[in-house]
C-alpha cells in the first residue's frame, strides 16, 4: 500500500452484556480505500454479531445515536448499545 | 440552541465514580447560582433516587455496577437537559449521577432544575429524569450472590 491510498478506519465499540457476549470492547476495522461505506447494519453481520441488528440494539455514531443503515464515514466510531438502564 | 444551556453555566452535570451526597450538592448549586448576583428562581423541584437493597427478581442486592460511554453519556444529558430546558422554560439544571459500583441506600442520580413557577419546575424535572432514564447511555448489572445481571430496560416510574 502507497502513502497516498489511505484505508478506511472504522472503530467499533461494544457495551455491557453486548460486550459480554462477543468477549471484545472495541476493535479497529480497516477497510479498503474505494470500497463502499460500511453501514453499522453490515459491520454488526461482518463482525459475527449477528445476521439482523437486533431492534432492542441501538447504534451511536461518533457518540450520537444514529440509523443503523447511516453510511460511515472514514474514522467514524460506531457504538452498538443494549438497552439503557439509567437513572 | 441545543449548546447554550451549558454554556451559559445554567447546566451543571456531574458523574461520580465515588459516593457523594447530594444535599452538599444541592448547596453548593445553589450558592453557584446565588453567586450570579440574580434572584433566586422562584421554584426548584429535586429528585434524589437511591438504590435499593433488593434486586429486580426480589433477592437481597450487594451492590449495583453501573457502566457508561464516557464522552456520550455527558454529550447525551446536555442535549436531553437544553431540550428539556427550552420546552418548560428552565432556568437553570443539576444533574449528578453515578457510576461504577453503587452499594444499596446510595445516591445513584440526583436531578435538579429551577423555574419561575412550580409546574415547569415539576414537569421539566420529571421529563428530565425520564429521559435520562431511557436516552442516556447507562447500564445497569445487579449483584446478588456473587453473581452479576445485567438489567434489561427499566421500570415504569
Amino acid at each position: 500500500m502507497t502513502a497516498s491510498v489511505t484505508a478506511t478506519v472504522i472503530t467499533v465499540r461494544l457495551f455491557a452484556a453486548l460486550r459480554e457476549q462477543a468477549g471484545w470492547a472495541e476493535r479497529r476495522l480497516e477497510l479498503p480505500a474505494g470500497a463502499p461505506a460500511p453501514t453499522p447494519a453490515n459491520l454488526w453481520r461482518q463482525l459475527g454479531l449477528g445476521e439482523t441488528l437486533p431492534a432492542q440494539v441501538r447504534v451511536a455514531v461518533n457518540q450520537v445515536f444514529a440509523s443503523a443503515d447511516q453510511p460511515l464515514a472514514p474514522g467514524a466510531e460506531v457504538a452498538f448499545l443494549p438497552p439503557i438502564s439509567g437513572g | 440552541m441545543a449548546d447554550s444551556l451549558q454554556e451559559n453555566g445554567a447546566l451543571q452535570l456531574q458523574l461520580h465514580p465515588e459516593p457523594f451526597d447530594p444535599l452538599v450538592v444541592l448547596a453548593d448549586w445553589q450558592r453557584s447560582l446565588a453567586a450570579g448576583g440574580t434572584e433566586p428562581a422562584a421554584a426548584e423541584a429535586h429528585f434524589i433516587g437511591r438504590v435499593r437493597g433488593i434486586t429486580a427478581a426480589g433477592a437481597p442486592l450487594e451492590a449495583l455496577e453501573l457502566e457508561h460511554y464516557a464522552g456520550m453519556t455527558e454529550a447525551q444529558i446536555a442535549r436531553l437537559a437544553a431540550d428539556c430546558a427550552q420546552r418548560h422554560g428552565l432556568r437553570a439544571v443539576r444533574v449528578d449521577h453515578r457510576v461504577g459500583r453503587v452499594l444499596p441506600g446510595d445516591t445513584i442520580v440526583l436531578v435538579a432544575v429551577s423555574a419561575d413557577r412550580r409546574g415547569p419546575a415539576q414537569r421539566g424535572g420529571q421529563e428530565l429524569l425520564e429521559a435520562l432514564k431511557h436516552e442516556a447511555p447507562f447500564w445497569k448489572r445487579e449483584w446478588s450472590g456473587g453473581v452479576g445481571t445485567w438489567v434489561a430496560g427499566n421500570t415504569a416510574y
